[in-house]
């Protein structure tokens, strides 16, 4: 279900404050549109550690793989990503169909070391959204529709005091997948 | 070739223990045969980790080292020391290292990191600790069963010194601590010391235990290992096109150096040569490695020439080749950075494909290996190479070992972090 509990707003706030402290980067420096690589100078590294503040401050599970690497996996080796190590039209529209208007610079057949460049902020505040909309109806624990914010950016069980238990980013992902495969049929 | 005035340092021992031998002989045999020493991990529980395999030595083969050690010393011995007190004694009975007089010109390089805390060394302290930055120091106390020898089995250091008593080498004494580049920093760095004249013979190797809840932990959290293939031993896949990750193992490699003339005079034999060696760092990120292989390039660069060589003069390259996206694309780039029009005829494999990456120890390992591969003709192979990757396109030596003389050899080892190293290795000649 789509939450509302914690806002868009804070969840932009968070993940903008863990790529400052992530990076080590000026306050301000940071657009919706930035890509983290190519204008904010993250290094793979610095993607797990951005990854793991979020998850630390939320209480969720982001994707641990890329999107690339589910599609492989969900759809058969070389779906995605050619022998020459090109992304292919069909994971290139798959992938645009994700990022809307942050995919803009995806074409087939690029190289796939390029493509970890269009992960913006905008599409890492996305991922986020995507796994917190997850919250179930109700407390997995009691049972109690009850949710009530904590400290800004927790949800907890207001009846029995459990913090809620969101579905981890790679399922969602897949999930996601899916979907998009039965209503498109890309692959 | 141009004449060199300096010392010469040659190879009058070597030994080794892997997951795929329990001596350098046996390694090299299931080497030249493409097996794979990789399986799953039996020492310890990876249940619901993604990646649940490794290159272990298999615990019989890890030997009672007490007789080794002083008495009582065997306790503060890591598994990682075991196994280079193993690979260091086939390397020391081959050069009969013992019947050496001046026990304060024979010095020890050892590249290690000690051992990670033990899950149960977490579980006691953490029963002391109240979350909060306060321990029970009086309950700590009257309950202590934290033996202070798991506090000397952390520290590299204490390898080092014991493998120095278990051997009585009294010279200079060196703990190198460069991960993946650490056994050939040992090695380059007693090539030095000897080059010097500071010492006339070093025990120079690497080893490494790691494969161990804490150990492998954080490689799985920095998704540097294997985790998807079809089979284990079809895990590590350096140069393949379908490699997605290292797979860490195990093992120890410990060679002899020795100034020539102090070998020719005592009548050892000689195995090969160190001609040259290069270190560097890419000064660039912390697991990241530099784009263009700047740092590699450096290192193997100024291994050349320290030894006084050109690149045309080289026959084979032992590749760090880790079975990573990342490195497998940089090092082929670093190669045709240094050797050009020719990169795509110098042989280059990688023995991480059949061994896994035992992190410290592979450089001493691989040294070894280069070295008994020129002596008998054989250049051993990279298994598991079924995809080609158009980018990177070398002659990798695929699959099977190939019977081709060769007598000068380059070996690479470049760490997380831009630690690179590279020995230059010759087959020993007289004149040279």
């Amino acid at each position: 279900m789509k939450q509302s509990i914690i806002p868009e707003g804070k969840v932009v706030e968070e993940v903008n404050k863990a790529i400052v402290e992530g990076l080590d980067i000026k306050e301000g420096s940071v657009a919706p549109d930035s890509s983290l690589i190519r204008d904010l100078g993250a290094e793979s590294l610095d993607f797990l550690d951005i990854n793991y503040r979020l998850e630390q401050t939320f209480g969720i599970k982001l994707a641990r793989h890329s999107i690339l690497e589910h599609m492989e996996e969900m759809f058969g080796e070389e779906s995605a990503i050619d022998e020459n190590g090109r992304l292919t039209e069909k994971a290139a529209a798959m992938l645009r169909r994700r990022f809307g208007d942050g995919g803009a610079s995806l074409e087939p057949g690029m190289d796939i070391d390029e493509v970890p460049a269009i992960v913006t902020v905008r599409s890492i505040v996305d991922g986020v959204l995507h796994v917190l909309d997850s919250l179930p109806d109700k407390c997995t624990s009691c049972g109690a529709s009850a949710w009530t914010p904590e400290d800004g950016s927790r949800i907890k069980c207001g009846s029995c005091g459990e913090y809620a238990v969101f579905t981890n980013g790679d399922d969602l992902v897949r999930e996601w997948l899916q979907e998009m495969q039965e209503e498109e049929k890309i692959f | 070739m141009k004449k060199r005035s300096k010392r010469r340092v040659v190879v009058t021992g070597y030994g080794m223990v892997t997951p795929l031998g329990r001596n350098s002989r046996e390694t090299f045999d299931h080497a030249a045969a493409g097996e794979s020493g990789i399986g799953t991990i039996k020492s310890f529980d990876t249940s619901g980790l993604p990646c649940t395999i490794g290159g272990e030595v298999d615990d019989r083969w890890v030997a009672d080292s007490s007789h080794l050690l002083a008495r009582g010393l065997e306790k503060c011995s890591s598994r990682g020391l075991k196994l280079m007190l193993m690979a260091a004694s086939e390397a020391a009975e081959t050069a009969g290292l013992d019947k050496l007089a001046d026990r304060g010109r024979i010095g020890v390089s050892l590249g290690y990191h000690g051992e990670s805390p033990s899950i149960e060394d977490v579980i006691l302290f953490n029963r002391f600790h109240d979350g909060r930055g306060t321990w029970d120091i009086g309950e700590l106390r009257k309950n202590i069963s934290y033996s202070y020898f798991n506090f000397f089995r952390r520290k590299p250091d204490v390898a080092t010194s014991l493998l120095s008593m278990a051997f009585d080498c009294r010279g200079s004494n060196l703990s190198i601590v460069s991960a993946c580049a650490a056994g050939t920093q040992a090695i380059g760095e007693a090539f030095k010391i000897i080059g010097s004249g500071k010492c006339d013979a070093m025990l120079a190797g690497g080893c490494e235990a790691s494969l161990n809840f804490l150990g492998f932990l954080g490689f799985v959290l920095i998704r540097a290992l294997s985790e998807k293939h079809t089979e284990p031993r079809k895990a590590s896949r350096p140069f393949d096109r379908k490699r997605n990750g290292f797979i860490m193992s195990e093992g120890a490699g410990c060679v002899v150096l020795e100034d020539l003339d102090h070998a020719r005079a005592r009548g050892a034999a000689v195995f090969g040569e160190v001609l040259g060696y290069g270190s560097s760092a890419d000064a660039y990120r912390i697991t990241d490695i530099h784009p263009k292989g700047d740092g590699a390039v450096l290192a193997m660069k100024s291994a050349l020439s320290d030894a006084s060589l050109d690149p045309g003069q080289v026959d084979y390259i032992n590749a760090h080749g880790t079975s990573t996206t990342q490195n497998d694309l940089v090092e082929t780039l670093a190669i045709k950075r240094v050797f050009e029009d020719r990169a795509k005829r110098v042989p280059v494999s990688s023995n991480k494909s059949m061994i896994g990456h035992p992190i410290a120890a592979a450089g001493a390992i691989e040294f070894i290996l280069t070295l008994m591969g020129i002596n008998r003709s054989l250049l051993l192979p990279t298994i598991n190479y079924e995809y080609p990757d158009p980018k990177c396109d070398l002659d990798y030596v695929p699959n099977e070992a190939r019977k081709q003389e060769h007598g000068i050899a380059l070996t690479n080892s470049f760490g997380f972090g831009g630690q690179n190293a590279c020995l230059c290795l010759g087959a020993y000649e007289e004149d040279r």
